[in-house]
């Protein structure tokens, strides 16, 4: 019970700081909180795959094997994602998200 | 039921985008022309034929219609390996989309020809096109959200595909940071029911999670899924880029993103709840979620002066019809919805095109600078206003029908939902404004720039003519779509248990 309160904490802390990084100006800044909240995901089916989430016994590999399709999934949406930034900077020469502005509502 | 266990011959067209990006290079190292654009053709009109092959496996594996599953897995048995497992939804949610792609990717012939990095643009329209088949066809969250983050990866680049302008690579930058946050919510969502379940497998989900008693738990995953597929279908709290993606896309794109992506997410949505929650205990949320969607949408969409902009705000008002169908949730309110994927998927992707055409050939998406276009360019306007009045609903359109039975839905005893019937179609005949307001302008006197304009080129001429067709031609005769809707509904809600037990306990 206190390792479920821990890790699923852990989980809720990554997620929290991730979803705060997000409304920040700096697009860099925005990215990676995408990633730590991606990575809160990782932490989650890492623990429901341990030994210490349910006293299996045994660490599953299901959940492992998805944590390592989603460390690579995130690294090609990060990648495309930097590719955006650098087109937004050369057109705006910024990186404050809030002077792109052509679109309204 | 049949288990499969090797990729039986239609699937093979899931490696599809690798053909399409080894031709497009083969075609530009030795400087044969066109040859990309045809293989690209080639391989989206193999892709309905794929469909098609694979309905008759399924047809051919079981007589009673709930039951006709095949599961694909690799390697090993289903609850131990990722797996394909294909019903009748599936099969419906991936033929509408390689249809709808296939006259996209025709589209695309003409109107990308004076664009660069074509080879990429039809490998991404290719792989997205798979992402979204591959993601009808998922049988566990393994596979669902490998092919999500393929469908989703594609489009973010495809709307930010003319990168030599600003407005593209902003709406891209926004689709991105939200639609790859819906992605890790949808993540997480995973890792808890994971956790409850035990297993990501579709039908050991539903063995297990619905017969729980609702707790807290329950409460969170239902709404991490909700925010996480909401962000894609444009529910409308969570809508905000679709009105600044879809407009800012090339045409065909837009037509593919507005057709068939937004409802993949509504197809994702309906498939995880029906099978983590009963439907009886989402249908307020979701009632109230589509009439929030409809409503602001259709206001929206009246104050646009950008004619793919009003259409945008247009599709995030048919995303709220189509709730309607997931509120009701029985066999009869999905097949309105199922109805109105298809029906939608033409219509809009019609609309999408036809504007296309008309930006195309002049230049600009604003409504005041294309006054008396339907003059200058009779046949496509043409087309364009069957669309409109499709989406308005108006009979003799395939529009009116699935309308007609997503509202009539409403009215079964024990739902309880008769105040949706009343707000739908209210929204629906309010919608018909800002069509109405369009189409005034297109017709009315031209001004200055209009004048001398040219019809499209033929091919283009010919995909919206034939959209238009086919509009006309399932609004009078329904009966070939309404049977295979009927029996996709009937897979999703009566075949729920055949689709549990097809995998074993």
């Amino acid at each position: 019970m206190i390792d479920s309160f821990l890790y699923l904490g852990l989980v809720f802390a990554l997620f929290s700081i991730g979803i705060f990084l997000t409304t920040r100006r700096n697009m860099i800044r925005i990215l990676l909180g995408v990633e730590i909240v991606l990575n809160a995901g990782n932490l989650a089916f890492i623990y429901f795959a341990s030994p210490l989430a349910f006293r299996t016994g045994y660490i599953d590999p299901l959940g492992q094997s998805i944590v390592f399709m989603s460390i690579i999934l995130g690294g090609s949406v990060i990648a495309v994602a930097l590719s955006l930034v650098v087109n937004a900077y050369k057109q705006y020469r910024t990186m404050d998200v809030r002077k792109l502005r052509r679109l309204k509502w | 039921m049949v288990i499969l266990q090797q990729l039986p011959l239609p699937l093979f067209f899931l490696f599809s985008p690798f053909v399409v990006a080894l031709f497009g290079l083969l075609g530009e190292r030795f400087g044969v022309k066109k040859l990309r654009e045809v293989v690209a053709v080639v391989v989206s009109a193999v892709g309905v034929i794929a469909i098609y092959y694979l309905f008759l496996a399924l047809n051919a594996a079981s007589q009673s219609v709930p039951d006709k599953i095949l599961v694909v897995s690799l390697m090993a048995v289903p609850p131990l390996a990722a797996s394909f497992e294909i019903d009748m939804l599936g099969i419906y949610m991936a033929f509408s989309a390689t249809l709808l792609s296939f006259f996209a990717t025709l589209y695309s012939y003409r109107y990308m020809e004076h664009d660069t990095r074509l080879t990429e643009y039809y490998t991404l329209l290719s792989a997205m096109t798979v992402g979204m088949v591959g993601v009808a066809f998922a049988g566990d969250f393994f596979t669902l959200f490998i092919f999500w983050e393929l469908m989703s990866v594609s489009s973010y680049v495809l709307v930010a595909f003319r990168r030599d302008r600003p407005e593209p690579i902003e709406a891209g930058f926004k689709y991105l940071v939200m639609s790859a946050l819906g992605s890790t919510v949808i993540f997480i969502a995973m890792a808890l029911i994971y956790g409850m379940a035990g297993t990501v497998n579709f039908a050991q989900i539903a063995n297990v999670l619905p017969k729980m008693p609702l707790n807290a738990w329950l409460y969170l995953v239902f709404t991490l899924l909700v925010i996480g597929f909401g962000i894609k279908s444009a529910i409308v709290p969570l809508h905000t880029w679709l009105p600044d993606a879809h407009p800012e896309a090339p045409s065909p794109i837009s037509a593919m993103l507005s057709g068939m992506l937004i409802e993949t997410g509504l197809y994702a949505l309906t498939r995880v709840l029906f099978i983590t929650f009963d439907p009886a205990t989402f249908r307020l949320v979701v009632a109230a979620l589509s009439v929030l969607t409809m409503t602001f949408a259709n206001l929206l969409a009246l104050l646009q002066q950008d004619v793919k902009r009003m259409l945008a705000y247009s599709s995030i008002a048919q995303m709220g019809y189509m709730l309607v169908g997931l509120a009701v949730g029985t066999t009869f309110g999905m097949l309105g919805l199922l109805m109105h994927v298809f029906n939608h998927s033409l219509l809009k992707g019609l609309a999408f095109l036809s504007s296309g055409s008309i930006v195309h050939m002049t230049g600009t998406r604003d409504v005041g600078k294309l006054k008396g276009v339907g003059r200058a360019m009779p046949v496509t306007t043409m087309t364009l206003f069957i669309a409109f009045l499709g989406l308005g609903g108006v009979p003799a359109t395939n529009g009116f029908v699935s309308k007609f039975i997503l509202f009539g839905s409403t009215m079964e005893t024990d739902v309880g939902l008769w105040w949706l019937l009343i707000i739908g179609v209210l929204n629906s005949a309010f919608s018909m404004a800002y069509y109405l307001r369009v189409m005034k302008t297109f017709i009315s006197e031209p001004a200055e720039g209009v004048k001398g304009l040219k019809e499209a080129p033929g091919l283009m001429l010919g995909v919206t003519v034939t959209m238009a067709a086919l509009i006309i031609i399932f609004g009078l005769w329904p009966a070939p779509v309404l049977n295979f809707a009927d029996s996709a509904s009937k897979a999703l809600v009566e075949g729920l248990q055949n689709y549990i037990r097809a995998v074993g306990p």
